[in-house]
Parts: C-alpha cells; structure tokens; sequence
C-alpha cells in the first residue's frame, strides 16, 4: 500500500472519530465552538505526525523479541504512552518559546492530547498492522486530518443547531452524540471509493 | 521538589513497574503460547469442522490431540517437501511479503473414519486488510470438501460476512478447483448470488471487495499447491508421512 | 499495599458507610461517567457489538480504574508535581499491560478480538479523570470504591449498549439466536446498520435523551 492510498484511507473511510471512536472525550468536549475545534484538530494532526514516527523507531528497534536476549514486547504500552506524553509537553515548550500567538491559541489543548485515544491508537494500531515508516507516517497524517475534519465539522453543526427546536433532554450531548453517528453514516458512503484504485 | 527527589521517584517507580510485568510476562509467556497455537490450529480444523466430531464445543486440548493425528509438511513452490519446517510453524502473513518463487506453503492431511481430507491455506487481501481461509479438498483432490475463512478487518455485516456467515463458506462445499480433464479451474466468487450449475459460490451484497478477494486469493493460492498436487496424483502411493 | 488500603480509613470512618456507598451507587445514575461526565467514551465502544468482549472490557476497565485510583492515592504525597501526569500514566499503563498479559494467557480468543482496544484503555479518561479529580486529594479505601464505581457505571452502559447492538444487529444475545427461524421466514432481519460503528453513537445518544428525559436536572443547559 502505497502513501496517498492510506492517507485516504484513514482519512476519510476509516476515519478515527466516526469508525473507532478514538479521541471521542476531547472530540465531544471541544466541539462546541469552530474556533477551539480547528485549534485542537491542528494539534492533533501535529502531535500524531511526530510520535507516530517515534514510535516506530522506538517498536523497531528495542521491542523486539530478542534485544540483548530478552523479550521486551511487554513495555510497548509504557514506552509509548511516555514517549507520547514527553513529545506533548516538548512540543508545548517549543510552541510557548517560538510562537506565543499559537500557545495561547492552542495551549489549553495540548495537556489535553497526551490522554487523546487517536494519538495512542495511531501507535497501537501502526503495530498490529505492521506498518513501515512511510505507512505509519501516511496513517498520522491522514487519521490527523480525518479527526480535524471531523472536529470542525461537528462545531459547525453544533453551531448552527443552537438555533433549532430540540428536545431539552436531548440538546448538547444527546444531540452531539447523534450527529457524530450520523455523521459517521455518511462518511460510510465514502467506502465506494477504492483506494488502490487511486492511488495509482 | 528537587530535580534529585524527582530523577530517584521516577527510577523507583519505573524499575517497580517493569519488575512486575517483567515477571508476569515471562510467568504467562507459555499459556500465551499455548493459547495462539490452540487459535491458529482451531481455524485450520474449521476447514473440515462438518468432518470433526462437535467441532463447536471442543476444547483446547482436544484441538490439540486432533491436530497431533494431522500429517503435516511444508512444501516449497515446486512441490518439494521440506523437512526442516513444520507446517504449522508456517506463517502465511510472512510468506505472502515473500517473492512468489520462495514462499513455503504448509499442507495439512485430516483422516476420519478411513476418509482423508487435504487441507491447503491461502491468504490474500480484502477490502482494508488481509483475509485468509482454509480450503479442504476431498481425497480426489479436485472437489471441496470444506472451507473456512478469516479477516483482520473487514466491514461487519458486510466483508466481515466471509467469516461470520456461515453459508458464505458451506457454498464452498462440492464447488470443484480442477475440470474432469484436469484442467485448473477453480471455484470463483459470483458477484451477487450464484448462477445455478456453475463452479460459483454466492457473493456477499454490499461486499464486492471482498468478495473478489476470497476469489482471487483462492485462485492464487491453491495454483501454488499444484506442483505437489501432482506428485500426490502421479504417485498412487500418496507420500505423506 | 491491601494493608494500608484498609487499614487506615477504619481508624476514623466505617469500613461501607453511607458516604462509601454512595461512591458506588452514584456513578451508576446520577453522575455516569458516560453520559454524564462525558468521559471515555472513546475507542471501548467500538467493541460494543457483542456482549461477550464488551463484558471483559468492562471487567478490564473496572480493574484498571480501582487499582489505579489506589495506587495513585497511597503514592499521592510522594509524587513530584512535575511529572504528576507521567507518573499516572505509568501507573495505568502498567496496569493495562497487565490486563492484556493476563487475557493473553487465559483467553487468547478474546485477546485477538479485542486486539488494540485493551491497550487504549490506557487513554480512556475516565481512569486518568478520577485519578485526577479523586484519587489525588482522598484516602485509598475510598479512591478504590471510587474507582470501582466508576468502573462499573461504565461497564453498565457498555453492556446495555452491546446488549441493543447485539440484538437488534444479529438478533442474538452472548451469542446465542434469540429471535425463531419463523420470525425471519416471516420477513424479519437483522438491522445491519446496527453493526455498524456509527450505530453505538446513536444508541448512546438516545440513551442520554432517555437518562436526562427522566432525571430533568442533568439537562445540559447550553
């Protein structure tokens, strides 16, 4: 499988929100505004493109089955939750020293992503299905890009929505809830699309 | 907090950490190893389940012992048997990043009341994500006798069919891999239901795909196992041991 | 561990007082970590279209979530602020490597369904959220009632979820046909929608207009 194949591919017909559910806490509780949506959805794509990698070299080259004679396979949850959770926070100090403007517009977030299912889930995922480095790259940016448009997307409903008549038990997050899954129907339509076929 | 009382938590923690899963993982390492071998031999026996006595409620170690009563050898793309390998040892997802000519094929002989089933495994890719299956062929070698299939990630209800429905693989059964004359022709996937009479199982609506998949990995992988098919049909001896 | 655990709330508070209950009873209805702290809800839905994984799940994140809260709260005093994230992190991925080591060994069929799902729990905000709004400030026997409370509240609608799912999309329950051959000679079929991911989200969301329909004060105001 080849780049543009499974960026598409996880971007649009196996979307990480729609189809797994993944980043689901922060995807409802962001949602309410476009503006902070786009400001996480940037944060997501831009933290899973770099640990993504990292954890690939990482899962590579020290959780074999034989490193120095041992089977190290049993940390892969430890060393990538750390490795994830030390990249937030770099990223957080590089971003607060070279760009205030974009900390204060993303700051809040960033804690945030570390406990993001989609930025683990990328990892986890990149394993069981045996990616290379270039498939695992395409797969963060692409499941990056499929959880910002689906955050973007849903505030823009939920922004519009404020003015309709909905029942008072079911408005925020009932409504949220039920527009994701809609929304989730509709993407599935997308699953026409062959992806080799356009990848070649 | 100093950086020292830090460095020191963190070391302690992390060494408690790793020594609890350290030991855990090495304690349960054998079950582990136990519990995929019983996995991977349980889905090659679903090939001729309707041949197995309660194939539904066996348990692990009868799967075991049933698989002990198996002939099994691995063959290279030639037909030759390899001695060295252990055909359940063989790992399908490896061997299909193989180039075509170096793949290592496993091949399994089931016998049951004086009945002797061949077993050949074929793998292939669906819509996402590889699909394998198990065909069993009848002790003519031409006609199916059973067939199972599995996937990593197909759509439920729709790809995921392949295994989940069980009148997807049943309409394997009696469908034929070679003419009378010998020539190959093996069973295909019908997009949508089968036309009556012909050497076509039923497709999976809304599955196309993976449909296809089924059928092109069938027709790749059993070609692979021709060569040995051959030495099998030329030799009346049938030289499994 | 166990003995500080009980041995020191006994001195001052009963053992399963009403307070102690209520740490139970609350996170089933009235504080939900589903639908109503809106937390982890994330990836665990997507093996709700059986109930059989869906129960080892819950099982799994009750374990993970008690342990957890326990673990962080004798250790409370002693964590550097620093890197208080991190070592929450570790606490609960260790815990979480210990569940998939144990499954592993004892059901390896449902280790492979569950595949990527039993590591994610390690990002499920629930168990980062007590240890967090909980575990930090309380006394162990309590941060482990807690955390089994919350456990289970998940585990609750995990289950009814996958019980909905699993009827009305396979027309079976634990895996078992419910519904006669004559209901489908009849005309009847399975809704393949609702194997379908997006069906879980529905399904919740009509659960949560159910919840708050008949509890008026969780009704969201915004």
């Amino acid at each position: 499988m080849d780049f543009i194949n499974i960026f598409i591919k996880t971007a649009f017909i196996e979307n990480l929100v729609l189809s797994y559910f993944f980043g689901m806490c922060s995807y409802l509780a962001v949602s309410k505004t476009v503006k902070t949506a786009f400001g996480l959805g940037m944060a997501v794509i831009f933290v899973l493109a770099i640990t993504m990698p990292i954890n690939w070299l990482i899962n590579e080259h020290i959780l074999t089955e034989d490193v120095m004679g041992m089977d190290l396979t049993f940390l892969r949850f430890i060393l990538f939750i750390a490795v994830i959770a030390s990249m937030v926070q770099l990223v957080e100090m590089v971003i607060e020293k070279f760009s205030p403007a974009l900390y204060t517009a993303l700051g809040i977030f960033l804690p945030l992503i570390t406990v993001n299912c989609a930025i683990l889930g990328g990892s986890l995922f990149m394993v069981s299905r045996e990616y290379n480095l270039m498939e695992s790259t395409a797969f963060a940016l692409g499941g990056g890009f499929g959880w910002f448009l689906a955050v973007v997307a849903l505030a823009a409903i939920r922004e519009k929505i404020r003015y309709s008549n909905v029942p008072p038990a079911l408005r925020g997050l009932g409504m949220a809830f039920i527009l994701t899954g809609l929304m989730g129907i509709a993407f599935m339509s997308l699953m026409g699309i062959d992806p080799a076929a356009l990848g070649q | 907090m100093s950086t020292t009382k830090v460095i020191i938590f963190s070391l302690i923690m992390t060494s408690i950490s790793a020594f609890i899963l350290a030991g855990l993982f090495y304690a349960t390492a054998p079950m582990a190893k136990k519990g995929e071998e019983v996995f991977n031999k349980r889905a090659i026996l679903g090939a001729v389940k309707n041949y197995v006595d309660d194939y539904e409620n066996l348990t692990d170690d009868q799967v075991l012992s049933i698989f002990d009563e198996i002939d099994q050898i691995a063959i290279d793309m030639k037909g030759n048997t390899l001695k060295d390998i252990q055909a359940d040892k063989v790992d399908l997802a490896q061997e299909r990043k193989k180039p075509e000519a170096d793949r290592i094929l496993p091949f399994f002989k089931y016998t049951t009341g004086g009945k002797s089933y061949y077993i050949l495994s074929t793998r292939g890719k669906g819509l996402w994500d590889d699909i394998w299956g198990y065909i069993a062929l009848e002790s003519d070698l031409r006609t199916i006798a059973g067939a199972s299939f599995d996937h990593k990630g197909e759509t439920p209800g729709l790809g995921a069919e392949i295994k989940d429905n069980e009148s997807f693989s049943a309409n394997f059964i009696g469908k034929t891999i070679y003419d009378l004359d010998g020539t190959y022709n093996p069973v295909m996937v019908a997009k949508g239901p089968a036309k009556p009479n012909t050497n076509t199982v039923d497709g999976i609506s809304g599955a196309t795909i993976t449909g296809d998949g089924v059928g092109d990995m069938v027709v790749k992988w059993l070609e692979y196992y021709e060569p040995y098919l051959d030495k099998i049909k030329s030799d009346s001896k049938i030289g499994m041991k | 561990m166990a003995d500080t655990a009980t041995a020191t709330p006994q001195v001052k508070e009963p053992l399963f007082g009403k307070k102690e209950r209520r740490l139970i009873t609350d996170p089933l209805n009235d504080n939900n970590p589903i639908t109503v702290q809106v937390l982890g809800i994330c990836s665990a839905l997507a093996v709700t279209t059986q109930i059989v994984p869906s129960f080892v799940m819950a099982i799994a994140v009750i374990f993970v979530c008690a342990f957890s809260n326990l673990t962080t709260s004798i250790i409370r005093n002693h964590i550097p602020k620093q890197i208080r994230m991190i070592v929450q992190l570790v606490i609960i991925a260790t815990l979480v490597t210990v569940v998939e080591l144990v499954l592993k060994a004892f059901n390896y069929p449902i280790y492979k369904q569950l595949s990527v799902f039993i590591g994610l729990i390690i990002t499920n905000c629930i168990i980062m959220g007590r240890l967090e709004a909980f575990a930090l400030a309380n006394k162990p026997w309590r941060s482990f009632l807690d955390g089994i409370g919350n456990g289970l509240g998940y585990g609750a609608i995990l289950l009814l979820v996958a019980a909905i799912r699993e009827l009305t999309g396979k027309g079976a329950l634990v895996g078992i046909p419910i519904f006669p051959q004559s209901f489908y000679d009849a005309g009847y079929f399975n809704n393949n929608l609702m194997v379908l991911p997006a069906s879980a989200l529905l399904v919740i969301g009509v659960l949560i207009w159910i919840q708050r329909a008949w509890n008026p004060k969780l009704v969201d105001v915004s």
